[in-house]
């Protein structure tokens, strides 16, 4: 039995990354910020904001990339008879993790997506990023080999797959209903926005073929590091590749470590939150974006990780942990970063993440 | 093009479970190897092991009385 199997086993995943290329290149076109087309956690902290879970008022407004997200994927799992109602994977620690995920991205100032999004602008910021990305997968993958494990999910009650679709659809109901009860940002990051049908849109596109791909930042590399398997990775590569082309084609390609949008200089504290994303994303079993895709098809466990996630992004603004970007203001360039509490919750968020990782592995009894 | 063969393909509830199969396999000398759980069993994007066809039964046995609990046996051509 011979057949082309480049085309069978990369051709989805990388039309996939094609496709949420596109959309952040469209989005940004369309009035998302520079850099910005898609952020699962820009947009989740957003949506935190809209809802007065957090006061920060640069970064308020329900972004419907995230419910044409999770509702793609449940259209694309429903119709391919993949949606499946299950949870009872430690809940709790998945929780926590999400919370810390989420806080480590906000200090590196974009999740996995958007650091290959602001490496396709030429942000070369992002490279400390990128590297801190790949240091905590790899002590992730440490842990895997030792046996970390959250434990399995169980089939649920079927109301349960619902949960997350619902509340998306309730948050795009309070968008276009009765937007009077949110928050919207005036000026900021929050302020730049496309029209709501377009970034619904987006994120159904992404959402549909993000599960039909299973397109996953941190599975790309978990699988090149431990199986040297190249396919989901190839899915990250179509998205930088498809980004810095349409960057270049528009004109928006801008490569320089200074003066990037909604982006800092302090190479450290970006390799260190996103060593935390990376780890995290690990153990959890995907990053950000595949949690969306997961919650979407009727996981439980993945919907409550949105929530921790969504909780981390209103912790770290009450508590000014996130990343603030350079800016240049009368000839004078300012070089943003975080504070000491953001670097002191960046160090609790390792040790979270090292009890989290000890506490899972096997007893003697199951090594 | 390359000639695709059949396989024995276990997947597993969690990356856990892949990976002490591995180990039982390994110390075990039998034959296989890790892979990306294939798209065709599940959306899941966990791990999975692949075998000679003619290991199921073994490897049903090894799992079972190791109390490695596999997901589901499938034969594929990869």
């Amino acid at each position: 039995m011979k057949e082309n199997t480049f085309a069978r086993r990369y051709g989805l995943i990388i039309l996939a990354g094609i496709v949420a290329g596109a959309a952040a290149l469209i989005l940004t076109a369309a009035g998302n910020p520079k850099n910005m087309g898609f952020c699962i956690a820009c947009f989740e902290r957003d949506i935190a904001g809209a809802l007065g879970l957090h006061s920060a008022v640069k970064v308020q407004y329900i972004r419907p990339e995230i419910p044409g997200i999770v509702l793609g994927a449940t259209l694309s799992a429903l119709a391919f008879r993949e949606f499946k109602a299950r949870a009872g994977s430690c809940p709790a620690s998945r929780f926590v993790l999400g919370l810390f995920v989420m806080i480590g991205a906000l200090v590196f100032l974009g999740c996995p997506l958007r650091m290959v999004i602001r490496l396709g602008g030429g942000d070369l910021t992002a490279v400390a990023g990128l590297l801190g990305f790949l240091a905590g997968i790899l002590v992730g993958i440490v842990f895997l080999k030792k046996g970390f494990s959250l434990g399995r999910a169980y089939p649920v009650k079927r109301g349960e797959s619902f949960v997350l679709p619902a509340v998306m659809l309730g948050l795009l109901a309070l968008l276009l209903l009765a937007p009077g009860l949110l928050r919207f940002s005036q000026e900021g990051p929050g302020s730049m926005r496309a029209f709501w049908p377009v970034s619904l849109a987006a994120g159904l596109a992404v959402g549909f073929i993000a599960q039909r791909s299973r397109l996953c930042m941190a599975g790309g590399l978990r699988d090149a590091f431990l199986l040297r398997d190249f396919t989901l990775l190839a899915g990250f590569l179509a998205i930088w590749v498809t980004v810095t082309v349409g960057n270049l084609i528009i004109g928006n390609y801008n490569l320089s470590a200074v003066s990037q949008p909604i982006a800092h200089s302090q190479y450290l504290w970006s390799f260190l939150g996103m060593a935390l994303a990376g780890w995290g994303s690990i153990l959890l079993g995907g990053c950000p974006l595949r949690q969306l895709i997961l919650a979407g098809e009727g996981n439980g466990d993945a919907a409550v990780t949105v929530l921790g996630m969504v909780a981390g992004a209103a912790i770290a603004h009450n508590f000014g942990l996130a990343g603030s970007a350079d800016s240049a203001a009368e000839g004078i360039y300012t070089v943003g970063g975080i504070g000491a509490a953001g670097m002191a919750a960046v160090i609790i968020g390792f040790a979270v993440l090292l009890a989290v990782s000890l506490l899972h592995l096997p007893g003697k009894e199951e090594a | 093009m390359r000639q695709r063969i059949l396989r024995c393909v276990v997947s597993f509830h969690t990356t856990a479970g892949a990976m002490a199969a591995e180990r039982l396999c390994r110390r075990e000398e039998l034959e296989g190897k890790l892979i990306s759980v294939p798209r065709s069993v599940t959306s899941d994007c966990g791990l999975a092991w692949s075998a000679p066809p003619g290991l199921r039964e073994t490897l049903e046995r090894r799992f079972r009385e190791a109390g490695i609990e596999a997901a589901g046996f499938h034969e594929l051509a990869l």
